[in-house]
């Protein structure tokens, strides 16, 4: 029928094109582009500059270079730890605004969602001020109790960033799991309180296997979210002494693109972080669906 | 409530307490940049972030709005430009997409389907380098394309789009239009698209929102501040004010103003977002 | 209204990537200029009010190397968006031309003006006796310090950098820290090792040496790790908030700096008004006294730019003009480029904030007579100072150190430089 694929061609046809144009395409331009080096001859300022093939070189370069293999390190033991404190979190707010009286659920469910709305990096700009000695709050009071903190130590700083990342994330994956929550049947839990069930056997048993599909949505969404931090680290750069150039895959990727000009290697190590954000959610994917089934 | 079991007092008061600090923790940030906002730059360093001191909070907002010939308000304007725009062509070509996708067979079918669902999976700031070599390669660094082009994509649109309709559009509906005589595209606009309106509510606010948020393409894109987005423009006054402290105040004032509409719009559209994401978590 | 604005402004951005600047009559050229200098603004004011053909529209960028520089390069890279007219540090002059980013000025007017200029800051800013910008300022160190708080502590002005120690642990005693050694800074590491002697690159036909590791730049990293594990100075970055609190407050009593750090002290300490003095920088050979130069730049006119004659006519009435000159030391940019700096200009001042010392008469112009010129920059001195930094953030983090950073530089720079195609030799 050519009324039908007219039809699928204009419905698709769009989708499909800027899809090639902006993602495909840029992926094959960057795979081109890290094969690929720069030559140089001639005068400073006044020299030429041919492309020459050289294979993986560049894949090798960013792979044996330890600044870069430590950051790719950083943001996986980032997302470790930062995803299940992410998820649990979530989770926990989910749960407890399910239990609670009606009274002030939405006023809660408002307040956790708020920062959401709030630009990683002006959420970076915010808690930059709150991390900075002599301007802090917090650190004025902690300081009240005797406390020192030092967030912006070299020890402590990846954590201050964990911190903006939950901060304005919890409330969005806590309302996606909360409309799951509410999707499930209520006569689900009145079988099971007949039945003698303990509200606790009641979020183990019931509430947390339905909502496992939300879970996992929240949970490879942050896994992608994490492993591209940029905005947070590079906002927070110049209140330390412990962030480096290369202080995730995305900086170090930056730098070597904008500011030693290597844009070949910085597209290898592009190709690199996305190859490693495409394993780690679908090995996470994987592993969901074989202790599912 | 669903919830059959009335908890005892005691519970109940853990349960509100529990909520509250949590609500603390959410709302403090919050709540330090709106002091902050009042304060002058003196005060900004020299008081109590907790309490006000001389509240000058209109002459601050003035200053953000005249500051550089009213900069603010371009930016502001390339913000909704980029996010509205980019947010609204992603949202008709995903959920056409996914329509397609799912009331369609074709050969090769499920093998876009998973390229696209790859798609999801690959990290917008690895793409944005990539992005830049390839707009410079065809002269379109630093125009507002350069940002726009690559905002009107939306993969997880389609992903949603295709699981959305699967549920919500049925097919005796379109056989039904088709034997009426209406044309596929008539169709799309005049029924699916309305039966899809949760879904595509929820693909558009997702995408505005990355696209408001978004700061890794636009600075590697832009380099003239009257194309900047927020982020951007808020960014650029913060790191030049060392050497000019009065930024700071500047700063301060415009993150609180370009984040409370923000806030009040995600706070009262909320709703949306249950709505579709419960849908393509539900399948997914 | 959305359909109309989005249509206008895709067709602006099809047509041309200049944007009209606001206070530009019809029919003048508009030039784009970055800097982030202070009192710049006042400079190109006094130019757009002098009713040329020619208007200037200024954007304050952050710092060169705080993100500017990328962009530019970006810029030079994509085709558009290159300001015409940049502010272009000594250090960052030889990657832009590495990257062909600097248009030729000799022929555009500054072959009849070159001898207006001090003859090493020209060299600096020249490749192959061909120059591409326009010398602005320089930074000629010395030693800030809190006068009151030496005098109660019975502290006399440190001399050599063995005194300076002695100063370090009288101080440290007293609860305060002598300086901090700013971790993400390493320009301020990079003059104190011209001031000892080093001279990291050479450029000897088209070869490259690098002498980073050299004996006097290790000199300077094997005293700071002293100083640094006997807790006698902090590790905080400079030009932060917390170390301004820390400069008012009389915790951090010293920094060695530039002429230009002069301004920036009485900006954001100004309760220590009259506290403080300059003095001649510590030395390592009180027989052979030197000072250095810390940052220091020049305007340069940028590759893509339409109207290149403009933009050199700009770049040099800017740095050569009397009046100009006038205003951007007002604003604190630095140690003028022009020869005869001194003389009948705002520079001969004494100031209060300094105690009534004039200290550019004092102490900043001998200072400016001991630098050592031949002084070389190479075309990868971004990425060398981001390996500096880097190492640096790790000697925070604990378990290395600034002689290690040092040494692993010295590699990585010789890679860098390979990398780039360039040939290398290591100094011997």
């Amino acid at each position: 029928m050519r009324g039908r694929r007219l039809a699928i061609l204009g419905l698709l046809g769009p989708f499909t094109a800027l899809f090639a144009a902006t993602i495909a395409l840029p992926i094959g331009f960057a795979l081109y582009e890290s094969v690929t080096a720069i030559e140089r001859s001639g005068p400073l300022g006044r020299g030429t500059t041919s492309t020459v093939f050289v294979g993986l070189e560049h894949y090798a370069t960013a792979l044996s270079d330890p600044a870069f293999t430590a950051s790719l390190w950083r943001v996986v033991l980032f997302a470790l730890v930062q995803v299940p404190v992410m998820i649990v979190l979530a989770t926990t707010l989910a749960l407890m605004l399910d239990a609670a009286s009606a009274r002030g659920v939405k006023f809660f469910r408002s307040v956790y969602f708020l920062p959401y709305g709030i630009p990683g990096v002006i959420a970076s700009l915010l808690w930059g001020f709150l991390y900075t000695p002599g301007l802090s709050p917090v650190l004025d009071v902690a300081s009240w109790f005797g406390l020192n903190i030092d967030f912006l130590g070299a020890s402590s700083i990846l954590w201050s960033i964990a911190n903006i990342v939950t901060w304005q994330f919890a409330g969005y994956n806590m309302l996606v799991i909360v409309a799951q929550l509410k999707s499930i049947d209520g006569d689900l839990f009145e079988a099971a309180e007949i039945d003698g069930a303990s509200a606790w056997q009641i979020i183990t048993r019931i509430k947390l296997p339905l909502i496992r599909p939300a879970i996992v949505l929240t949970t490879v969404f942050t896994i992608i979210g994490t492993i591209q931090l940029f905005g947070e680290p590079l906002i927070l750069r110049p209140l330390t002494g412990s962030i480096t150039s290369t202080y995730t895959p995305n900086l170090a990727a930056y730098n070597e693109a904008f500011a030693n000009n290597n844009y070949n290697l910085a597209a290898a190590e592009s190709v690199l972080l996305a190859l490693v954000a495409c394993v780690f959610s679908f090995a996470f994917l994987k592993l969901v669906n074989r202790s599912g089934k | 409530m669903k919830n059959p079991r009335t908890p005892s007092a005691a519970s109940r008061v853990l349960l509100t307490a529990g909520l509250a600090v949590a609500a603390v923790y959410f709302l403090f940030p919050v709540y330090w940049l709106v002091i902050a906002a009042t304060k002058s730059t003196g005060d900004l360093f020299g008081s109590s972030g907790l309490s006000l001191s001389n509240p000058q909070l209109l002459t601050n907002i003035r200053n953000v709005f005249e500051y550089n010939g009213s900069i603010f308000f371009r930016w502001v304007g390339n913000s909704l430009l980029y996010s509205g725009v980019g947010a609204l062509v992603a949202t008709v070509v995903s959920i056409a997409a996914g329509y397609c996708l799912a009331k369609f067979t074709f050969r090769g079918r499920d093998a876009l389907f998973n390229i696209f669902l790859a798609g999801v999976m690959i990290p917008g700031t690895a793409l944005a380098l990539p992005l830049f070599l390839l707009m410079s390669e065809i002269g379109l660094v630093n125009t507002y394309w350069a940002v726009l082009l690559p905002s009107v994509i939306s993969p997880f649109g389609a992903y949603l789009g295709r699981i959305y309709a699967s549920a919500a559009v049925p097919d005796s509906l379109l056989e039904a239009a088709r034997l009426d005589g209406a044309g596929e595209f008539r169709i799309f606009f005049t029924i699916v698209l309305r039966l899809m309106t949760p879904a595509a509510v929820t693909v558009f606010l997702f995408q505005f929102i990355g696209i408001w948020n978004n700061y890794f393409l636009p600075l590697v894109m832009l380099s003239d501040p009257d194309r900047y987005p927020l982020t951007l423009g808020l960014v650029s006054w913060q790191s030049v004010s060392d050497r000019h402290p009065e930024l700071y105040q500047m700063t301060i004032g415009g993150a609180l103003l370009s984040s409370v509409p923000l806030m009040i719009a995600i706070v009262s559209l909320q709703r949306f977002w249950r709505a579709g994401l419960t849908e393509g978590s539900v399948k997914g | 209204m959305r359909r109309r604005t989005f249509i206008a402004l895709a067709a602006g951005a099809l047509t041309s990537a200049c944007a009209a600047a606001p206070g530009a009559r019809p029919g003048q050229t508009v030039l784009r200029f970055w800097s982030w200098v202070p009192g710049i603004d006042q400079a190109v004011n006094l130019w757009n009010s002098q009713n040329r053909d020619t208007y200037v529209d200024l954007e304050l960028t952050p710092a060169g190397s705080s993100g500017t520089y990328s962009k530019m390069y970006a810029a030079v890279r994509g085709g558009r968006g290159a300001p015409d007219v940049a502010q272009v540090e000594y250090q960052e002059l030889p990657g832009f031309a590495l990257e062909n980013g600097l248009i030729e000025l000799g022929p555009l007017g500054m072959d009849q003006h070159r001898d207006q200029f001090v003859d090493w800051q020209i060299s600096q800013s020249s490749f192959g006796e061909r120059i591409y910008a326009v010398p602005q300022a320089s930074g000629p160190m010395a030693l800030y310090y809190r006068n009151d708080i030496f005098g109660s502590l019975g502290l006399d002005v440190p001399r050599t950098w063995e005194d300076y120690r002695a100063a370090a642990e009288a101080v440290r005693a007293d609860g305060r820290y002598i300086a901090t050694f700013p971790p993400g800074n390493s320009a301020w590491f990079a003059a104190l090792s011209w001031q000892a002697g080093a001279r990291w690159f050479g450029l000897d036909g088209d070869v490259w040496t690098v002498g980073i590791n050299s004996e006097q730049t290790l000199r300077v990293a094997e005293y700071w790790d002293e100083l640094r594990s006997q807790d006698l100075i902090s590790m905080q970055p400079d030009f932060s908030n917390s170390w301004y609190a820390d400069l008012q407050s009389g915790r951090i009593v010293t920094w060695p700096s530039a002429q230009w750090g002069g301004p920036i002290l009485s900006g954001n300490a100004p309760g220590t008004s009259g506290n403080w003095r300059a003095a001649q920088l510590p030395q390592w050979n009180p027989d052979n006294p030197a000072s250095a130069n810390w940052g220091g730049s020049a305007t340069a006119v940028l590759k893509g730019s339409e109207h290149p004659r403009e933009a050199a006519e700009f770049a040099i009435w800017l740095n050569s003009d009397p009046e100009s000159i006038d205003l951007l030391i007002a604003g604190g940019y630095g140690w003028p480029s022009v020869k005869d700096a001194l003389d009948g200009t705002a520079l001969d001042t004494s100031e209060e904030f300094f105690g009534g010392q004039n200290v550019n008469r004092d102490v900043f112009a001998p200072a400016d007579e001991t630098i050592g010129t031949d002084w070389l920059w190479s075309p990868t001195t971004n990425a060398t100072y981001l390996h500096l930094n880097d190492g640096f953030a790790g000697v925070v983090a604990g378990g290395s150190s600034f002689v290690d950073v040092v040494q692993q530089t010295h590699r990585q720079t010789v890679e860098d430089l390979r990398a780039k195609g360039l040939t290398v030799r290591e100094a011997s």
